[in-house]
């Protein structure tokens, strides 16, 4: 992947502790991206569908690090996808992003640290 | 509690106690821990009258931890063993082979198992139930040779499973006497709401209970209550509830009422016992969870007062349920509502509920908005006031609303 990621976003486009898609076909993923925005204003991204059944994590509630599944509630961490509560038992695939002049650049299949 | 117990012993591997499990290993016990599960794999149950009866998921896929899990948390899972005799004064736990095992606590997370009704001619026609996946099973394998159901009881399991059976195209009876089901879960209003949707379809819905079954050449005949003519069917599945698995408890001496009794740290009777999950009931007020949330939250609770921890943090009782397509979500106490606001328009999905004492929010119901009743959790939660219209006002951003 390039040096300088994709653009997927505008920062303003992602209200804090929410989320939003981003298809596919723009970022060449084997999913959808969630680009979810946590309470304190960073932004994180993971593959959209829940790894439980099927539910788009970009609708879930997003909170002090971590994404809450809008179905059965499973928490997945934004930084690293890691579930943290049943009913999922499936990491999530996360991928790095950068936040550069008010737009959100996405790193496909980087991780974060 | 004093020191942490070297030897832990779950029996049960359900979402109660396979939490416990994980919260114990989670919050750093390095001790001896064993899970003692009847079953053939620790599985989760809310799939069983959903995806997994319509044939859309397998055994793998509801597992609640995968095959590597119990041996990367250094977990020792003996399946398919029935406890049969917690020896508390010995500090034993008996399985059915005779083996026993060495527990200074021992978390009973035994579950229930589904409650029959005394139908008169059940037994002859083969009355099925829903509460294990061989339960499920022998539903699947009914199914290709059934046409018409008779479901009895339209309460949560039941309202899925008349769901689920209509999906796959079988003409379905659904027949309960309270009218409706689930006034107390999810308020009046919307369970009204809730059990019409099963008519629109084509779910044929009958006020009333059973009164008898036979086998005749035409099928089974089902005479409701108050009727003349007997349905025929070729399935029927009673969806009543649940009688918790209190057996062990009972001859370990425990105190049981209809329930292993706890206090609000899984203690039982027994300081040497805990009990987590459908299996219990609070010692304080009588309540019976029922749902998978609580069960996952009991096991987490459990695993604190294990580790000499403080409880984490309580919650407001959670559950959803999946029918006909939607995704219906509850939290709080509807039945405590004296007043409702409705978020949205009632029937025009997606649209919540929200139940008001006073002005003091007491629960809520959402129809494919999960984001209502997520944001009700944390007002009940954080004892958060809240205007009524607010909430009720679509264009209100609840998550903003919640940040203040
Ligand atoms: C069909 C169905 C659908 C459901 N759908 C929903 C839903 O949509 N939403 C929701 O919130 N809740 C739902 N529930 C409820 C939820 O599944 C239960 O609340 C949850 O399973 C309780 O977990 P538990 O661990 O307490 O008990 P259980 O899941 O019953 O597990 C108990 C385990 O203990 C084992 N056991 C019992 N006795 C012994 C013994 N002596 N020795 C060894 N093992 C033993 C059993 O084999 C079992 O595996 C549903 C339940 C069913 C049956």
């Amino acid at each position: 992947m390039s040096g300088t990621g994709i653009r997927v976003a505008a920062l303003d486009d992602i209200p804090e502790g929410e989320g939003i898609t981003v298809d596919r076909a723009v970022t060449g993923t084997e999913d959808d991206i969630a680009l979810l925005r946590d309470d304190d204003g960073s932004v994180w991204a993971l593959n959209d569908t829940c790894t439980h059944e099927t539910a788009s994590l970009a609708e879930g509630w997003v909170e002090k690090g971590h994404v809450e599944c809008p179905l059965h509630a499973s928490r997945f961490c934004l930084r690293s996808g890691k579930v943290e509560g049943l009913p999922a038992t499936r990491d999530a695939v996360a991928h790095r992003v950068e936040v550069r002049d008010g737009e959100v650049y996405l790193f496909p299949n980087e991780t974060s640290s | 509690m004093s020191a942490t117990p070297g030897r832990i012993v779950i029996v049960g591997g359900g979402v109660a106690g396979v939490s416990t499990v994980a919260a114990l290993r989670a919050g750093g016990y390095d001790g001896t821990l064993t899970l003692v599960d009847a079953g053939e794999f620790p599985y989760d149950r809310p799939p069983l009258s959903k995806d997994y009866l319509a044939g859309k998921r397998d055994f793998e896929q509801i597992a609640l931890k995968p095959a590597g899990w119990y041996e990367t948390q250094s977990v020792r899972l003996i399946r398919r063993a029935q406890v049969t005799a917690l020896l508390p004064g010995q500090g034993l736990v008996q399985l059915a082979d005779g083996t026993t095992l060495p527990a200074d606590r021992v978390v009973l997370g035994t579950g229930g198992t589904a409650a029959r009704l005394p139908i008169p001619g059940a037994a002859e026609v083969g009355v099925q139930v829903l509460r294990t996946v061989e339960d499920a099973g022998r539903l699947r394998d009914a199914l290709p040779a059934a046409s018409r159901a008779l479901v009895i009881g339209a309460g949560l399991i039941g309202a899925e499973v008349a769901s689920t059976l209509a999906g796959l195209g079988c003409a379905v009876v659904l027949a309960d006497p309270a009218a409706p089901p689930l006034a107390a879960a999810v308020g009046p209003e919307l369970a009204a709401w809730l059990h019409d949707q099963h008519r629109t379809r084509g779910i044929d819905t009958v006020a009333a209970g059973i009164a008898s079954l036979r086998r005749t050449s035409r099928g089974i005949e089902a005479l409701l209550g108050g009727e003349k003519e007997a349905r025929v069917v070729d399935l029927v599945v009673l969806g009543v509830g649940m009688v918790a698995a209190t057996p062990l408890a009972e001859a370990a001496g425990l105190e049981v009422d209809r329930g292993i009794l706890v206090d609000s740290a899984q203690r039982t009777s027994n300081p040497a016992v805990l009990a987590v999950g459908d299996v219990t009931r609070s010692r304080a007020d009588g309540t019976q969870a029922g749902h998978w949330d609580a069960a996952r939250r009991d096991g987490e609770r459990a695993a604190a007062t294990l580790l000499g921890r403080p409880a984490p943090v309580a919650s407001a009782p959670w559950f959803w349920s999946d029918r006909h397509g939607r995704h219906i979500e509850t939290v709080g106490r509807m039945a405590a509502a004296d007043r409702t606001v409705v978020r949205g328009r009632l029937g025009d999905e997606p649209f919540a509920v929200f139940g008001f004492r006073g002005t003091t929010l007491v629960g809520a119901v959402s129809v494919d908005d999960t984001f209502a009743v997520r944001t009700a959790r944390r007002l009940l939660d954080g004892a958060i006031p809240v205007d009524a219209d607010l909430l009720a006002d679509p264009s209100t951003n609840l998550r903003r609303l919640l940040r203040g």
